[in-house]
């Protein structure tokens, strides 16, 4: 067991070609990363999950005609799991646990990847005019960040799902607006910090041009903690959205986790455990195994750089 | 010198952050329902519905709505709550105290837990009580607590049935006085033991749940933080001097390390915050964030812009106060010691 | 262990006094308490035994929902307010505990054409007012009380309230002697005194405390009516407590059989807590609906009453009159989509009723025809009637009108986490298995969005889930569901869809008039017959009566032509 986990710093010493020096690093990286047996835990368990998600299709039966409505069998309402058919129990209209869990994991898959797709480019758009323009322009878009990390980001979302009116797409929506601030911050904190540097004016002399030195320079050292962030956030995004779903901002009868725990509810009175527990538990094990990898990547990588939460 | 800039500073930003909540805020009431929706009761009758319009400029434009809304809220008009069929500055007051009493509860487990947790883990490092914290800590992190309070409340309440839900049982809320709002501080004062340990039966559950995800956050602050005390090189010193290791932990590693723990106050406050609205949901808790849960599904405009505008502000100020309080230490700090 | 010894001492007391604090609540809530309440606010469930219910000589039952209005003139048919009406205020006349008899209340006498208390013409029905009567605030009823009390409703006439049931037939109130009460009716009507006389709107209250608060103006609610209530009944309110209960006391000027117990009334909309509230002993009595009797079912101390069928048929409605370009955009159905009586035969035939009885109602359910519910007088058992789905029948009859190949998209709007939600489901499921060119979109959204939706004219959704209101009177639904110039048939256009509006029209009037009961009946018949093949609703089920209470309750008995629960309290004993 390693008792100080290896430092693997990414930042490159500037003008060299960072990604050269990245690729060559890589290795190291990944034994760094694989050294830490929580982080390995957390891909096992995502490997797992993404197959899942991709495999729906085909672990599945597809409800026709959205399979991302739960499948209702009214003749079987209430099935303990383990009884006839179903391997994980029905819900209270005769939904399948177990289709609700497969594909709820395509469907937090969907979320989590469209979220921080839209999230990663809109920040790190803003970040970079921000860090490029400096001056009032900076002072703007900062401000801006601050608002919008003033308010708590469950509440925001919930917020702006309410009143966008109750439906998932809805909620992809809330978050992406909520989510963006923190890649903003990154990059921006990145662009700053090449531009403080000496060999940029020299760079600039000599005839690079800014989108070269952008490309070159800053991107790649900022990449790291912007990995970092979206690891922990497509962990982040399907709790929170689940959340959202729980409270009861998406569709009836839709195959999401949230959605499931909160149909799942109304029987733990009469016992009937299991509507509730297995999606929840889904959520979990989703979250922590994001959560896991990106926590080891943060401790591989070069901590000094800044991730926040 | 350097100290009072940084207070003024984020001082002066102050007032521009909290204009620019409300205008988000404001913005949300433009985006969905009607302009008018939070101040809309069932009763009112058309010629009242066009009073209200006409007394918040509907006709003009955006800014200058803005400001006749900006300007009632600052006279204490926040709307009418469909959800609790009163203005809600009437209602405000109560939920507030139930939110404040389960959050504050939950911060005690927090901070004691999580403090003694990340003690012992930190003081281990790498043995198993290390590992196991961090498991711990990580699964905190992880948790969704809509799922993690069902879980309690089959175990807790449909089974075994040692704990209840809802905040307190009618023949025992009716028999004192309630002039805090917070029914153990109320008991207290009463002097009615029977009614404080109602009171406190009630809050526990509620109480653990939210406090799990708080502890997690506090143990693994508190764990790296005394893990990077204890490399400090006083230490070294300390037990070459012969000191024993409790008193090198108690004496100074770990006052140390709870400095860096404040960081993470702000970090907690704004777990408790959001885990409220879904422990109050789930464990029936008659609070502001069993409000907006009610009222985002209904529609009740005025409750979710309240309760965002609230929750902001006090995030905002939380946050000001933990980073100043902070600047202060670390200065000490890097002074002193 | 080293780690409690690191410690300041003060962190250390600090956790030991709430350690302390925890132990001392776990024991004493999990011991059986000597006295006083276990019960209210939070349920305390422990395994089998239950506490004993809150203090003797409270009846606790548990509502699902808290009343908007306790005003009679604001109240909403169906809504939580009528349920606490019926315990405190009373009127003219009531229909008896033990069948669907009218017995005297307020008045000492039923109006009939025999003993002369209704004229000749029909037109005029004379009230001997009870003597020696007294108010809850210690007036004593007279029929200037009956007077106002109605003439209030019709002044106000709140949108919300049922004021319409007045307005549509009394002319004239009048004040004979302190001691009787007339009414003058726009027309004769065999309906007047079951329909109206018993309606929770025709409630007397008392004058003097409503001119000392408020008053009356036209088209405004009063704010002390709506939640302060003054009546004859049995019950006095005492406090209400909003999201939380409320409270009744025995009143004991009640002119006749007083009360047994006090009353309290808890708010608890989570079926849940209901459940294991009733289960622990902490409810006498809870609301309940068929689909979580079977978690009740076998408890220790319960008692499962269900018997007869709610006459609230839970129903999906045809929009016949579509506002153009207000369907949701995904809907693919033309504006007269359910003009073509053969796509309404052909819902109703591809509606899974067995499904849904099984499923969502637990078995405790029946289906009638359109559109008189079982239990109701006219309700002719040898109609013929939709329960059983019959996809043959609806697929020919889809291909007949042309959309099998062709295929829809259609939105239902129902209430989110109820039977509504339930029926609209099994209809998706229904339509979407017979044909995967047709979609079903299910919206179900809280209850004040759909009430907002419901009550629009006309309802901007091509299909929505609601029950009907719960009548005393077959012509009652007949004019309000059924009749092309009635209240769904001018909103929603039901005469472009009828074959033959004017008889069905014709045929509805006549039998308003009838007063001849076996002649009534023939006509019902006959309307049931004609409805079968020009529906304009699909009846999902009727509802069976469920209630569930300990079995210490003694004197239990409902009536379905009561408002919800069905029970007056007043009657019960423990």
């Amino acid at each position: 067991m390693v008792d100080i986990p290896r430092r693997i710093p990414m930042t490159a010493p500037l003008g060299e070609s960072a990604w050269r020096v990245r690729i060559r690093r890589w290795r190291d990286l990944l034994a760094a990363v694989l050294a830490n047996p929580t982080t390995v835990i957390g891909l096992i368990l995502i490997v797992g999950m993404l197959s899942v998600a991709l495999l729906a299709p085909v672990l599945t039966e597809p409800n026709t005609p959205d399979p991302y409505q739960m499948p209702r069998d009214w003749a079987a309402l209430n099935e303990p799991p383990g009884s006839s058919e179903y391997l994980l129990g029905t819900t209270n209209t005769g939904g399948d646990v177990l289709y609700g869990i497969i594909w709820g994991a395509r469907t937090s898959l969907r979320l989590s990847l469209i979220v921080v797709a839209a999230t990663v480019t809109v920040g790190t758009i803003i970040g970079s005019i921000a860090g490029y323009r400096g001056g009032r322009v900076d002072e703007i878009l900062m401000r801006v960040v601050d608002v919008f990390l003033s308010i708590p980001e469950l509440i925001f979302a919930l917020a702006i799902a309410a009143v966008l009116g109750p439906s998932f797409r809805n909620i992809i929506l809330a978050l992406a607006v909520v989510f963006w601030v923190k890649y903003a911050r990154i990059m921006r904190a990145q662009i700053i910090h090449v531009k403080s540097n000496d060999y940029v004016d020299a760079a600039r002399v000599s005839g690079d041009s800014g989108w070269r030195i952008y490309l070159r320079d800053i991107l790649p050292n900022a990449f790291t903690p912007l990995i970092v962030q979206a690891t922990l956030d497509m962990g982040h995004i399907v709790l929170v959205g689940a959340t959202l779903s729980f409270i009861g901002l998406a569709e009836a009868g839709l195959a999401e986790w949230g959605v499931l725990v909160s149909e799942g509810q109304a029987g733990i009175s009469a016992g009937r455990w299991w509507a509730s527990t297995f999606p929840g538990l889904m959520v979990f094990v989703w979250a922590l195994a994001f959560n896991l990898v990106g926590d080891g990547l943060r401790d591989v990588l070069d901590p000094r750089t800044e991730t926040a939460r | 010198m350097q100290i009072r800039d940084y207070i003024l500073r984020r001082l002066m930003i102050l007032p521009v952050l909290v204009i620019g909540t409300s205008i988000i805020v404001f913005s949300l009431t433009r985006v969905g329902g009607s302009p008018i929706g939070i101040y809309l009761s069932h009763e009112m009758n058309a010629a009242e519905v066009a009073a209200l319009e006409q007394r918040f400029h509907l006709d003009d434009p955006l800014p200058v709505q803005y400001l006749y809304w900006a300007g009632g809220v600052l006279r204490g008009d926040l709307g009418w709550s469909g959800v609790a069929a009163a203005p809600v500055t009437q209602v405000f007051p109560a939920k507030l105290a139930a939110s404040m009493e389960l959050a504050v509860a939950s911060a005690i487990v927090a901070v004691i837990l999580g403090v003694a947790l990340g003690t012992y883990a930190g003081a281990r490092r790498n043995r198993l009580p290390d590992h196991l914290t961090r498991i711990f800590s990580i699964s905190g992190a992880s948790m969704p607590l809509f799922w993690f309070a069902i879980l309690l409340l089959i175990v807790f309440w449909v089974n075994l049935g040692w704990f209840p839900i809802g905040r307190s049982t009618a023949e025992i809320f009716a028999r004192i006085p309630h002039p805090t709002g917070l029914y153990t501080v109320d008991a207290i004062l009463s002097g009615d033991l029977g009614a404080l340990v109602d009171a406190v039966w009630h809050l526990a559950l509620p109480a653990l749940t939210l406090g799990y995800g708080a502890t997690a956050i506090i143990a693994r602050m508190m764990r790296s933080s005394l893990v990077e005390e204890l490399q400090e090189e006083y230490v070294d010193a300390a037990r070459a001097k012969g000191l024993p290791e409790r008193l090198v932990l108690r004496r100074h590693a770990r006052r140390n390390a709870l400095i860096p723990t404040v960081t993470v106050i702000g970090l907690t406050f704004g777990f408790l915050l959001q885990g409220a609205v879904v422990a109050e949901i789930i464990f029936r808790w008659p609070g502001l964030g069993r409000w907006m849960a009610d009222a985002v599904l209904r529609g009740d405009q005025a409750t979710i812009m309240a309760y965002v505008m609230f929750t902001s502000l006090l995030f905002l100020f939380v946050n000001l106060v933990v980073d100043v309080v902070y600047a202060y230490l670390d200065r000490r700090v890097v002074l002193g010691a | 262990m080293s780690l409690l010894r690191g410690f300041d001492r003060r962190v250390r007391a600090l956790a030991l006094l709430l350690v302390a604090l925890l132990l001392l609540a776990a024991c004493s809530g999990a011991a059986e308490p000597g006295d006083g309440g276990d019960g209210g606010d939070g349920a305390a469930a422990g395994g089998e035994e239950g506490s004993e219910a809150a203090a003797a000589g409270v009846f606790v039952h548990a509502a699902d929902d808290e009343p908007i209005s306790l005003d009679p003139a604001g109240v909403e048919p169906g809504e939580g307010g009528e349920t606490m009406i019926l315990q405190s205020y009373e009127r003219l006349i009531e229909i008896s505990p033990e069948g669907s008899e009218l017995v005297p209340a307020l008045a000492t006498e039923i109006p009939t054409v025999d003993n002369g208390l209704i004229s000749e013409d029909g037109l005029t029905y004379t009230f001997p007012i009870r003597e020696n009567v007294t108010f809850h605030d210690g007036t004593e009823l007279t029929a200037d009380d009956v007077k106002y009390s109605w003439d209030r409703v019709m002044t106000m006439e709140l949108p919300e309230g049922a004021a319409g049931l007045l307005l549509d037939s009394v002319a004239e109130t009048t004040v004979v002697d302190p001691q009787t009460f007339e009414v003058t009716l726009n027309e004769p009507s065999a309906s007047f005194l079951r329909s109206v006389g018993t309606a929770m709107v025709a409630s007397i209250v008392s004058m003097d405390a409503v001119e000392a608060n408020g008053g009356v103006a036209a088209g405004e609610p009063n704010e002390y009516m709506t939640t302060t209530m003054v009546g004859t009944g049995p019950y006095r309110l005492t406090a209400w407590n909003r999201g939380e209960n409320l409270q009744f006391e025995i009143f004991d000027d009640y002119w006749g059989e007083p009360a047994n117990l006090d009353l309290r009334i808890e708010v608890a909309p989570d079926p849940d807590v209901r459940v294991l509230g009733l289960r622990a002993g902490e409810f006498d009595m809870i609301e309940t609906d068929p689909s979580f009797i079977g978690d009740i079912e076998g408890a220790e101390g319960v008692e499962i009453y269900s018997e007869g069928l709610l006459l609230e048929p839970i129903h999906i409605g045809f929009n016949l009159n579509v506002p153009e370009d207000q369907l949701p955009p995904e809907d693919t159905i033309p504006a007269d989509f359910f003009h073509d009586r053969r796509v309404r035969q052909a819902f109703n035939h591809a509606f899974d009723y067995q499904a849904f009885l099984e499923g969502a109602l637990g078995g405790y359910g029946d289906f009638q025809p359109h559109y008189i519910p079982i239990g109701m007088f006219g309700y002719d058992p040898e109609a013929p009637v939709y329960d059983q789905q019959n996809v043959e029948e609806a697929e020919r009859l889809f291909r007949e009108a042309g959309w099998w190949d062709q295929g829809f998209t259609i939105s239902v709007i129902t209430e989110e986490a109820n039977l509504f939600e339930i029926a609209a489901l099994v209809l998706k499921d229904s339509l979407e298995a017979l044909n995967p060119n047709f979609e079903v979109r299910v919206l179900a959204v809280a209850e004040a969005q759909f009430d907002e939706a419901h009550a629009s004219d006309p309802i901007p959704y091509a299909m929505w889930v609601k029950n009907a209101d719960p009548f005393a009177d077959p012509d009652a639904y007949m004019q309000s569901y059924v009749h092309p110039e009635g209240e769904w048939g001018q909103i929603h256009g039901f005469a472009q869809g009828y074959e033959n509006p004017e008889q069905i029209a014709s045929l509805i009037d006549e039998a308003a008039l009838e007063l001849d009961e076996d002649r009534r009946a023939e006509i019902y018949s006959e309307l049931q017959r004609l409805l079968y093949d020009d529906p304009m609703w699909l009846i999902a089920a009727q509802e069976g009566i469920v209630n569930a209470h300990r079995d210490h309750v003694q004197g239990f008995l409902m009536n379905t032509q009561w408002p919800r629960p069905n029970v007056k309290f007043a009657l019960f004993d423990k």
